[in-house]
């Protein structure tokens, strides 16, 4: 028997083969990338003239902070479900079953190359965001805290995209649907241009369920060392998280029973 | 013994998609042709061996799933993705350490395609791709299902020729699934027959040839002047465009091919024709069905999964 006939493991071959994966879908590269890099230098270009001065700095955190959740967005909401739902229309998981690798190593090695291209994008972000505009120094918690939240993000966006692929098993409607997610919460959580506080009355209540809005209007209180009442956001961040389990259960459920 | 089915049923909703009663083997080195219509429940055996779908019944095997190769009828791959990086990840190995993957290679001649992504490769050169990846596998079972669909007859013959030659003196077990009959006359020594997921008919070819067709079987064109001359012939179902003469013996075949060639007819000649076998099995299995369902030659019996066949006495 070959070495191709062995159950498999998560091994460096997976690995590098799942990022080439999600490094191969241009707009997962465009919109987890270059975008979030493109709408900051544009939003803090086109403010600076009604900003005064002294407070220059402090606004062009606050959008570089917006601008980042964009990545996690992008990259795993959006590219992960945009990847996974047409592996999944063409059976590429049974393929890879098939040759020896169970579900949870290329499960693993999903999560591990989407970790590492994630890392990656903020990465580069920062260093943008650092080299080309004035930010404030943050304290090292503030730090620590928006990196736990971005992959806190990351991580149920994950879910979310891996739960509406496996409702769909077809690119088709689960694009549909993770587009309409993704452009609702960038508009609702004011990434495009219009602040949370300044929606209509319910779209304002809505947009406080989600942690990204939390983050990109408030986290600039706990990046300048003010105080901040962390309680909504991880209200938000249980909400959000409560929907990515329960559609990822709802997935479960459903190919159980087309299984028969 | 490799495998070995008994009393296998499958059901999608209401429907029965495979209700197998009798007990189908597979040995070392068989070589099984599986035939049948759309429907027929072929896809579903594989789906099943390999615990893809629930089923009723059971299929006894010693082979974990992963020690059984299976070219599906439909192999994707990501997109985008290098070819080199799809063969080396799945087989988790390196093409330039690894001496008989190279070998696989230059004997498909699969060299230029390395580099190229999976969407630029023609169908004959993905269908190569998993070829491949299953015989590097080279498992104790392997499943072709409809390897050569799709492709050109250049590229078929092709594929079928370097199978064949592939798999000679070795002991693996193959399955194939092929509508293309020249093909499992190549390949195959045993023909497992399905239809509306029942099995026909299961065993050793020529056992099953000269059960339903006879020592040898001679076909001509169907026109009416070559149906007049061998009216006293034995005939047997055959494609519409054809005549189908059964040989009991080479007396009864010599007799034929004289007639035939004092009236100036073209004929052939074959004693593995799994075509007219094929169609005279069914008929067949549906005759004694029929007789058992008490109905009469030319009725309308309804079928397990919906579809309709007519009862035809052989």
């Amino acid at each position: 028997m070959e070495a191709g006939m062995n159950i498999k493991q998560c091994n460096r071959k997976l690995i590098k083969y799942e990022m080439l994966n999600i490094l191969g879908n241009p707009f997962a590269d465009f919109f987890g990338v270059v975008f979030p890099i493109m709408m900051l230098f544009i939003i803090t270009k086109a403010m600076k003239p009604e900003i005064p001065a002294s407070g220059y700095a402090e606004a062009c955190t606050t959008i570089f902070i917006s601008m980042s959740l964009i990545i996690p967005m992008a990259l795993l909401l959006l590219g992960y479900a945009a990847t996974y739902s047409q592996e999944l229309e063409k059976e590429i998981p049974l393929r890879m079953m098939l040759f020896g690798y169970p579900e949870r190593a290329t499960m693993l090695a999903k999560i591990i190359a989407q970790a590492i291209v994630t890392t990656a994008a903020l990465l580069v972000y920062s260093i943008a965001g650092v080299i080309g505009l004035e930010l404030t120094v943050p304290t090292i918690g503030a730090v620590i805290g928006l990196i736990l939240c971005q992959y806190l993000l990351g991580v149920i966006f994950f879910g979310l995209a891996h739960g509406v692929s496996n409702l769909f098993h077809k690119f088709g409607p689960t694009y549909a649907v993770m587009m309409t997610v993704y452009f609702g919460m960038m508009m609702l959580c004011g990434m495009m241009g219009i602040k949370a506080k300044n929606l209509p009355g319910f779209f304002q209540v809505v947009s406080r369920l989600l942690p990204m809005s939390h983050i990109g209007e408030d986290y600039i209180d706990v990046w300048m060392g003010r105080s901040y009442n962390f309680v909504p956001m991880l209200q938000a961040f249980l909400f959000l998280g409560a929907v990515s389990g329960i559609v990822i259960v709802m997935a479960g459920y459903k190919n159980r029973r087309a299984r028969g | 013994m490799l495998l070995s089915i008994n009393h296998l049923q499958v059901q999608y909703g209401k429907q029965t998609a495979l209700d197998i009663e009798q007990n189908i083997m597979i040995e070392p080195g068989d070589r099984i042709g599986i035939i049948g219509s759309n429907g027929a429940g072929k896809t579903t055996l594989v789906k099943s061996i390999l615990g893809l779908t629930n089923y009723k019944g059971s299929i006894q095997t010693e082979l974990k799933k992963e020690e059984i190769g299976v070219h599906m009828q439909y192999n994707h791959y990501a997109n985008t993705m290098p070819v080199k990086n799809i063969m080396e990840t799945l087989l988790n190995t390196n093409i330039k350490n690894n001496n008989k993957l190279q070998d696989l290679i230059a004997f498909f001649e699969f060299e230029a395609c390395l580099n190229k992504r999976y969407s630029s490769l023609s169908g004959g050169q993905k269908q190569r791709l998993t070829i491949i990846m299953v015989m590097m596998q080279d498992a104790p079972l392997t499943f072709y299902d409809e390897v050569t669909s799709g492709l050109d007859f250049e590229t078929r013959q092709k594929l079928m020729e370097k199978l064949i030659e592939w798999y000679q003196e070795k002991d693996n077990a193959l399955c194939i699934i092929s509508h293309y009959y020249d093909e499992l006359e190549l390949l195959a020594d045993k023909v497992l027959i399905l239809d509306q997921g029942k099995v026909i008919a299961f065993g050793n070819k020529e056992m099953l040839f000269e059960q339903y067709c006879g020592h040898a079987v001679i076909t001509i064109d169907n026109c009416e002047k070559n149906d007049v001359l061998t009216k006293h012939f034995n005939h047997l179902l055959s494609p519409g465009h054809l005549i189908a003469l059964s040989c009991q013996d080479l007396e009864e075949e010599e007799k034929i091919i004289r007639v035939l060639v004092e009236h100036d007819v073209n004929f052939k000649r074959s004693n593995h024709d799994i075509e007219i076998m094929y169609i005279n099995a069914k008929a067949s299995y549906y005759s004694i069905e029929g007789e058992r369902a008490g109905l009469r030659p030319g009725d309308l019996k309804e079928g397990k999964n919906g579809g309709r066949y007519e009862y035809k006495a052989v």
